[in-house]
């Protein structure tokens, strides 16, 4: 593939671009398989017994807390860790052996990892080298690259003169100038500010969308993964939780664990089962229908949200969340201390046997 | 002069005026090596320039005139270069492998590296000899195995130099190199690795670039060193191996020639001098201070990479190298035969025996635990006090005291013992070793300054402050808050102040007599003339002493790093 289509997207990072969608071009990315996979490290199990399957040209992303078993996971598919036993396969070859230089994956690590004595010129022509192009090619390719990124002006610099995106952007060159069948992100976009995460998100969205690429992404940010991916693993304790889409899994979580992780929840125990309620389907006062539900509970605090207000109320000796609309209502309105009733309709529970 | 310092709000007028006291402080280290450093070492080379009473330079021609003077330059600096590499080739895997194994793993190699490297020189020397003998264990399990027809000729060669002035020097090496190893981003190999970098490439696009600060700075250290040497090269190598060092001592016990001997000595203080220079252009006096140990951030990486692997097979070969004589020789002491075998045929006490019942042995025993004890006690008074006022003082004149306050420690022993001995002779105090605890003293108390110099500027000044804001005087937050935090680098630093005496050879050579000669300086001469097996067992209470001392003072470093 063309140097230049791969980095039409990334324009000057520091404000939000204009986005077009290029036409989806044949995906360059190739399928990956990883099956029961395990590994321990002394006593600890950090995965037991995995198996993970991505299509060619998926965004999947890995979500977990520290200590779920996703850095390995990505570790192991990247080579940087040999599975106690398993497998991993690339576009149907077993690579569980091969060595990391020969899998042909690119990788953007969480701090980056530009090598600090390099320019950004030969951060980037680095995988060239190493795969011996020869000197015009590299220089063509890596110049093309870094104008793409908009790093043109910059390529003289070492990596501790650029600020953060800056850093980022080389380093996302630097894994995708050589064609990669993969592209593994161990949580790149940690250690950027709010607003510049989003820009980078939304430029990734787009890269992996124009160039087809299979990206397999870890963060423990349950909104970056909802923003980023296809498809999200949830991890815990070294097992998968759950995979599917971001909304299949927030609107049908197998289990209170996912209905917790991703997004808000309150869980209400129940002779049997555990009902769970999402706070944007708890209804307030008036909004409570006829067939629904409806209990009395104690106004504890109120925060205004922008989109919504949202109460915390005490209930039963729990605390419920509940997301009130902001049209006719004043913080008057939720004054702490005040009693207010609240339900939800039957059909908005989600209900999980117990564990 | 305490109370000086306390009633003094700290601006830079306190500051300046703060001064005067500081140097009082550093004046008595700063008079003492004045007066028994640079003062002997000034007159010792102004004998090159005198010859027939009258000022030339007919000294300096003669050495460029004379083919074995040629020669032995020529030879030094090329045994000199040859150490260095061979220690930065031998260094990079055992670094390696101290930087990516488990915690106590680690801590064995570290033993393993430091060992050596306090060991006394003679210690080091009697092992190798031990070993690489004609006879020794190495050649007969090479002729039995039959990778050799015949024994082989490692000693009183340049394989012999080579093997014994690497083994000691090593150290100065792997330290800095370890730090480097420990400060690297390991991800950076991983990144290299997923860019498509096999070992090679790993090693030379990443590895390389980013140790060669330490590497340098470690090569500028031992070739300083190894220009100097004397023991080894004298004991282990041939006629063709003879260095400048030996030449020295030579023409002085030999020949009575000062003034060729002084225009030697000032061609190696020059090149010692210049080394340290490009040290400190390159790097600044500081890291010797400083001595760093890296910040351990990286963790051990799970998969090694082909060269890793071969690295670490390199490594573990270089450690048993650092450690090999030691462990040879220990067995090799409890035989009983005449002559040192390995393994003994028959375990027993008999070279104990000799040692602890000679009077001879005994004598310098007590000897050098006395001269020790002096030289510790001198050592750390003088090193801490001119810590404490450089530390005080500000930044100009410190770097010059810095420097002179350090330099004993690389300037050759055998320059140091040489001036001592010209100056002292004549007054009669090599007899009762005045000379040989001021010659130590010398050596040793730069040791002790950098250890303190280090801790106080780790020491939070705000402290010092917050005590004297409190109420306390100077003297009282110095007792109750200083100290305390000093206390663990000052016993550090007592204990090298104290083991660089015990294991002194060069500078016994010179300034004791056959009355008081030291426990390392009996050696020599049981080494040099005819080989006497009690010197393998005083090696071992020499090596047992030094295990004990080293022990201790890691645990002491422990407990530090535990509060």
């Amino acid at each position: 593939m063309h140097a230049s289509s791969q980095f039409g997207a990334i324009a000057s990072a520091d404000l939000m671009p204009t986005i077009e969608l290029a036409e989806r071009p044949e995906a360059q990315g190739k399928d990956v398989a990883v099956a029961g996979v395990r590994k321990t490290y002394k006593n600890t199990v950090a995965l037991a017994e995995i198996s993970l399957a991505v299509a060619r040209g998926e965004f999947c992303t890995l979500l977990g807390a520290s200590g779920s078993g996703k850095t390995t996971l990505l570790k192991i598919i990247a080579g940087f860790e040999s599975p106690d036993s398993g497998s991993v396969r690339i576009a149907g070859r077993d690579v569980t052996q091969m060595p990391i230089a020969d899998r042909n994956i690119g990788m953007v690590f969480q701090n980056y990892s530009l090598f600090p004595h390099m320019s950004v010129f030969e951060n980037v022509a680095f995988p060239l080298r190493m795969r011996r192009l020869n000197h015009d090619d590299i220089r063509r390719r890596v110049g093309q690259a870094l104008d793409l990124v908009s790093l043109g002006e910059l390529r003289q610099r070492l990596p501790r003169e650029l600020s953060g995106g800056q850093q980022q952007r080389v380093a996302l060159a630097r894994a995708l100038i050589f064609n990669p069948d993969l592209l593994l992100m161990d949580e790149p976009l940690g250690a950027l500010d709010k607003n510049l995460r989003q820009t980078i998100q939304l430029q990734l969205k787009k890269l992996h969308h124009d160039l087809g690429l299979t990206v397999v992404f870890v963060t423990h940010d349950q909104e970056e993964a909802m923003n980023l991916s296809d498809r999200i693993v949830i991890m815990d304790q070294g097992r998968i939780v759950q995979t599917g889409t971001p909304d299949a899994l927030y609107l049908q979580p197998d289990n209170p664990f996912v209905a917790g992780f991703l997004g808000e929840c309150n869980f209400i125990e129940k002779p049997g089962c555990i009902v769970g309620v999402r706070p944007e389907n708890v209804r307030i006062g008036a909004q409570i229908g006829d067939s629904d539900l409806r209990h009395d509970g104690q106004i504890i605090a109120a925060t205004f949200c922008g989109m919504h207000w949202k109460l915390f109320i005490k209930s039963h000796n729990a605390t419920m969340i509940a997301y009130a609309p902001v049209a006719g209502a004043s913080s008057a309105s939720f004054e702490p201390g005040r009693t207010v009733s609240w339900g939800f309709a039957a059909a908005d529970a989600m209900e999980f046997a117990v564990q | 002069m305490a109370h000086l310092v306390l009633d003094l709000p700290p601006s830079s007028l306190a500051a300046r005026r703060r001064s005067s006291p500081a140097l009082l402080a550093a004046l008595p280290l700063l008079v003492f090596l004045l007066c028994f450093f640079v003062g002997p070492i000034a007159g010792l080379l102004k004998e090159g320039f005198v010859s027939d009473g009258a000022l030339s330079l007919a000294n300096y021609r003669h050495l460029i005139d004379t083919p074995i003077y040629r020669i032995v330059l020529g030879n030094t600096f090329t045994i000199a270069f040859f150490v260095t590499l061979s220690c930065i080739v031998m260094s990079y895997p055992l670094a390696y492998l101290m930087a990516t194994v488990s915690q106590n793993v680690s801590r064995l190699l570290f033993f393993a590296v430091l060992l050596p490297f306090w060991a006394s020189a003679l210690v080091r020397t009697s092992a190798w000899i031990a070993l690489l003998g004609k006879n020794g264990p190495l050649n007969t399990l090479l002729t039995s195995i039959g990778v050799l027809d015949q024994p082989m000729a490692f000693l009183y060669n340049f394989t012999g130099v080579m093997i014994g002035m690497t083994h000691v020097l090593m150290p100065f090496v792997v330290l800095p190199l370890y730090a480097s190893f420990r400060a690297m981003d390991n991800t950076l190999v991983q990144a290299a690795q997923s860019l498509g970098a096999g070992s090679v490439g790993i090693f030379n696009n990443v590895v390389l670039p980013l140790t060669s600060p330490g590497v340098v700075a470690g090569g500028i250290i031992v070739f300083m060193n190894a220009v100097g040497y004397y023991i080894t090269p004298s004991l282990m190598g041939g006629p063709a191996q003879r260095m400048v060092a030996e030449l020295i001592s030579y023409n002085i016990s030999e020949e009575l020639n000062w003034g060729l001997a002084a225009a030697l000595a000032g061609v190696l203080l020059v090149t010692v001098l210049a080394s340290l220079w490009t040290f400190n252009r390159l790097f600044g006096l500081d890291q010797l201070i400083s001595g760093s140990s890296g910040k351990g951030a990286s963790a051990a990486p799970a998969r090694r990479t082909p060269g890793g692997r071969v690295s670490v097979v390199l490594g573990v070969a270089c450690a048993i190298f650092l450690l090999l004589p030691i462990i040879v020789v220990v067995p090799m002491s409890f035989g009983t035969s005449d002559f040192p075998i390995f393994p003994p045929p028959q375990y027993g006490l008999r070279w104990y025996t000799s040692f602890f019942d000679d009077g001879k042995w005994m004598g310098a025993l007590f000897s050098s635990l006395r001269v020790g004890v002096l030289v510790t006690v001198l050592a750390t008074l003088l090193g801490t006090l001119a810590a404490l006022g450089v530390h005080k003082m500000q930044s100009e004149r410190k770097s010059w005291l810095d420097a002179l306050f350090i330099v004993p420690m690389s300037v050759p022993a055998i320059i140091t013992a040489v001036s001592l001995f010209y100056l002292m002779a004549p007054l009669g105090l090599v007899a009762n070793s005045v000379a040989v605890v001021i010659g130590h003293t010398v050596l040793a108390s730069p040791y002790v300054y950098i250890t303190v110099r280090a801790a106080l500027r780790s020491f939070d000044p705000a402290l010092e402050l917050a005590a004297l804001s409190l109420g306390a005087s100077w003297p009282e937050m110095f007792r109750l808050v200083m100290l305390p935090a000093l206390m663990p680098s000052l016993v550090g630093g007592a204990v090298f102040a104290f083991v660089t005496s015990f294991d002194d050879v060069v500078m016994a050579l010179f300034l004791t007599s056959i009355r008081n000669r030291t426990l390392p300086k009996l050696m020599y001469e049981g080494l040099a003339h005819d080989f006497d097996p009690t010197v393998i067992s005083a090696s071992c209470v020499l090596i047992g002493a030094t295990v004990l001392i080293l022990l201790s003072n890691m645990l002491l470093e422990q407990r530090k790093g535990a509060l």
